[in-house]
């Protein structure tokens, strides 16, 4: 699920969360230009892919503006 | 003077005295009168109530072998006859907890009331509550004597035909069936009513009480993108341009399945938003913001996934009800299982 | 901050002469109080109707009710800063207001043209409908008005109001210099310092994230919708309007914020069970995680900055601005600062949970009851006699006609109507609430 108001998401049950930019523009931001858009919503894009591979024991994280092991957490 | 109220106790093989886990595979027996507890559930009941007979049964053997075990537990009660059924306490053990709340449910579906207790945090109190009488306790059987005396009373009441009331005034584990009620005081009087209350260190009854979200077992991994088929939905209430298809922007009673096989990306000459709880003109500029097709064309391409699902699905997701958003859920996760698709995205607003 | 509320009950009202008032009645003079409308270049038609309780009016489209008040000493106006009116803060000397009495805004402008949010309250007279409102109390004097059609949707929101305001100030000004029949005085004195020290943290929307608009217009703070930090107002600010100006819905209108009878009630036991700090209003829409957490953390420390023990909770919206409202009261709980929090339900079919977010930390909650129409079973408001506004009503969603939004969902206004689709009464002005 990718959401830009991750923490609900996370409280209420969603397993697999990914954060999202904002509510008016979830996969990306249009403030970025288009070619920095398109590669910010290909990094949430892809950490959404990345987060159904990812074994999860419950509501857990995923954080395409962190990097490494920072990039999920549980709440 | 009334007859006596006949109650049926049921206990687990630990509260009967058989013993421990050990024995938790014994099957179902009857002893005559109290048992164990079920002596100080007589004392809270008073010199009016009877334990007449007390089912035992071990945890395993009722969880495991429900069927049998409840199907026997329901010819002890045919044959009984009693006013009331208490099951337990069962405190935080947990499968003692289920059985509880089983047997209060076969009870009441052969017409005999029934009552049991136990700590909120028992799965018993999630399988059970919805039908079944749960009284609150502590973890542990210390609260054996606080439990029965809080018990008692609606035994009582159950036992003797009476409807309970609400309950946040009686007392058990809220039931799930919150109703328009007039507390004849107007709210803001409540509310700082509410606040002396707090302020003071007295104790306040929640007018919502707190209940921890569903748990939904997460779905395993999959194991190679590349070969993954994976759908996209949204909640940003995405519609075809000038919604022909008629979508709320708010409330929604159905979602639409769109095929998006033939297009490469979101287009906001084909597509658009209509959603109550967003400023929409963003998405409308470039939709694939909350249906990501663009970027997951691109993907496939790649051979980073598989392939895109052909059917993309979509709604509104502001003020539906929550049993309403349960059921599209659940109606869109079938289609994709159907459709064989191994993963997907959903993208909210 | 020392205000004096000089208050003018109106037990009658009719057309007059003169604009005066005399012994609880008040007579207008129609012309007089249409010049100061007319004024106005962005308005194209005015008309005023009066309504009174028990008759079998509807009025529709309704989009605020106000009550006039006027500053007569100390600086500033009432209602500052809203449609370009004075910004000098307000809160001291003395104000008149009318009681028992409402300005009602009625035009067919919408909010903002984004998302399909619509102008949705209409308000009976009397039957079982209009009694679920204070409105129908009131005795209302109606203003129909429409501005010019070449304005954009923002500049038509804000000429109505003003225009409303213009009516509600024409009025006020009939009692600037007369003896009040009643008087209060409001003040935060120095109290006995064991008693417990509480603010009211007081959200409201804002419609920026909604509409794209710093300015759209909604309900202000000195003439401010935008996303802004928590304010700090004193009581008094909130008495003189500092705080007003409608929402969607029936309870959030400049009436129910002037009349909050929880704000009032804080102000009122000031000194006596309590020692009531002031009014924290926080604005809520914010469309990120970081944003929703950061105003809550925000509000709770100003809370705590100024030594509150409690807090009381409430606001006006729906959706996603639960999570900062209840983030707040988890970050003052976590502070040490005790929240009851005044809250309408979502739908509880099949036993779900009626908070968006359930926190545990929101421990003290007192329920209005189910915000929607539908889920409360409200029925159908029936036939009236007269109609004041628009003959045709469109029913959008969550009514039983036409719950897709569209050109054919219109119905007779005098006709049976289905109720709006929110009830949510903001701050508790009835005794309705859930149990289970």
């Amino acid at each position: 699920m990718i959401s830009a108001i991750y923490q609900f998401a996370l409280t209420t049950g969603a397993n697999r969360v990914i954060r999202g930019a904002r509510i008016e523009h979830v996969c990306g931001d249009p403030g970025l230009g288009p070619e920095k858009d398109y590669a910010f919503g290909m990094r949430i894009v892809t950490t959404a892919l990345h987060a159904l591979t990812a074994p999860v024991a419950g509501p857990t994280l995923f954080d395409p503006m962190a990097s490494g092991k920072e990039a999920e957490h549980a709440p | 003077m009334a007859d006596p109220l006949r109650v049926v106790h049921y206990v687990n093989q630990f509260f009967a005295g058989i013993g421990g886990e050990e024995h938790a595979d014994v099957g179902v027996s009857r002893r005559e009168g109290a048992v164990g507890p079920g002596r100080l559930l007589e004392k809270a009941l008073g010199k009016d109530a009877r334990v007449v007979a007390t089912l035992v049964c071990g945890d395993n053997a009722m969880n495991d072998r429900g069927d049998e075990a409840l199907a026997a537990v329901g010819a002890h009660l045919a044959d009984l006859q009693p006013d009331v059924v208490v099951a337990g306490p069962a405190f935080g053990s947990g499968r003692y907890g289920l059985a509880c709340a089983a047997v209060c449910g076969a009870a009441q579906a052969a017409g005999i009331p029934a009552v049991t207790a136990m700590h909120p945090d028992n799965p018993g109190v999630a399988m059970g509550r919805r039908d079944v009488f749960i009284v609150p306790t502590g973890e542990s059987a210390t609260g054996m004597q606080a439990a029965l005396e809080r018990l008692a009373p609606l035994a009582w009441r159950l036992g003797r035909g009476e409807a309970l009331g609400p309950a946040e005034t009686e007392g058990y584990v809220p039931q799930g069936r919150r109703r328009v009620h007039d507390r004849e005081r107007p709210g803001y009087q409540r509310a700082l009513d509410m606040l002396v209350a707090k302020l003071h260190g007295r104790p306040v009854v929640s007018e919502v009480p707190y209940r921890a979200p569903e748990r939904v077992a997460p779905a395993p991994p999959l194991g190679d993108l590349s070969r993954a088929r994976i759908a996209m939905v949204t909640t940003g209430g995405l519609v075809r341009k000038g919604n022909p298809d008629r979508q709320v922007s708010a409330n929604a009673a159905r979602y639409h399945r769109h095929s998006v096989s033939e297009l490469e990306s979101l287009t906001p000459e084909g597509w658009e938003a209509y959603h109550a709880g967003y400023f929409n003109h963003i998405v409308n500029a470039n939709p694939n913001y909350i249906l990501p097709l663009s970027f997951l064309r691109d993907l496939e391409r790649q051979g980073r996934i598989g392939a895109v699902h052909e059917h993309i699905y979509a709604l509104p997701g502001v003020s539906t009800p929550v049993a309403a958003a349960v059921g599209l859920g659940r109606s869109i996760a079938e289609d994709l299982r159907l459709a064989q698709v191994d993963g997907c995205l959903l993208v909210a607003t | 901050m020392r205000l004096e509320v000089g208050t003018f009950p109106v037990s009658d009202l009719a057309f007059g002469r003169e604009t005066r008032y005399e012994r609880g009645r008040l007579e207008v003079n129609r012309e007089a109080a249409l010049a100061a409308v007319r004024e106005d270049p962005r308005i194209a038609t005015a008309a005023l109707e009066i309504a009174r309780p028990g008759e079998s009016v509807r009025i529709w489209p309704v989009r605020d009710v106000i009550e006039p008040r006027v500053k007569v000493e100390g600086p500033g106006i009432c209602y500052p800063g809203i449609c370009g009116r004075d910004i000098a803060t307000v809160g001291q000397g003395r104000t008149h207001r009318l009681s028992g009495l409402g300005v009602v805004e009625v035009s067919s402008v919408n909010w903002h043209d984004a998302g399909g949010d619509y102008v949705e309250t209409y308000l009976d007279m009397s039957g079982p409908y209009g009694e679920m409102y204070p409105y129908a109390r009131l005795l209302n004097l109606c203003l129909v008005v429409e501005p010019d059609a070449a304005l954009g949707e923002e500049s038509k929101n804000y000429a109505v109001h003003g225009a409303a305001l213009a009516v509600a100030d024409h009025l006020a000004a009939a009692v600037r210099g007369l003896e009040p029949p009643e008087r209060e005085v409001f003040e935060l004195r120095p109290v006995d310092p064991a008693l417990p020290k509480v603010v009211y943290i007081w959200g409201v929307h804002s419609p920026q994230a909604m509409s794209g608009s710093p300015t759209a217009f909604c309900t202000t703070t000195y003439g401010l919708t935008q996303l802004t930090p928590p304010w700090l107002l004193h009581p008094n600010e909130v008495i003189d309007g500092a705080l007003t100006g409608p929402y969607r819905t029936a309870f959030a209108m400049s009436w129910t914020v002037a009349n909050n009878p929880l704000f009032l009630d804080l102000c009122r036991r000031h000194g006596r069970d309590w020692n009531f700090l002031g009014v924290i209003v926080l604005r809520t829409e914010w469309t990120t995680q970081t944003e929703k957490q950061l105003i809550a953390n925000q509000t709770a420390k100003l809370a705590g900055m100024l030594g509150a023990g409690g807090a009381v909770v409430t606001w006006d919206a729906g959706g996603n601005e639960f999570i900062e409202v209840v983030r707040t009261i988890q970050a003052c709980e976590r502070l040490g600062i005790k929240t009851v929090f005044l809250t309408s339900e979502d739908d509880a079919t099949d036993g779900a949970p009626t908070m968006l977010e359930p926190l545990p930390e929101a421990d003290a909650i007192v329920s209005t009851s189910f915000f929607k129409n539908a889920t409360l079973g409200v029925a159908e408001a029936p036939a009236v006699e007269r109609v004041i506004g628009l003959e045709r009503k469109a029913v959008h969603r969550g009514s039983r006609v036409g719950l897709h939004a569209g050109p054919d969902g219109t119905l007779p206004t005098a006709g049976p109507l289905p109720p709006p689709w929110r009830y949510d009464d903001h701050y508790g002005f009835g005794s309705l609430s859930c149990i289970e």
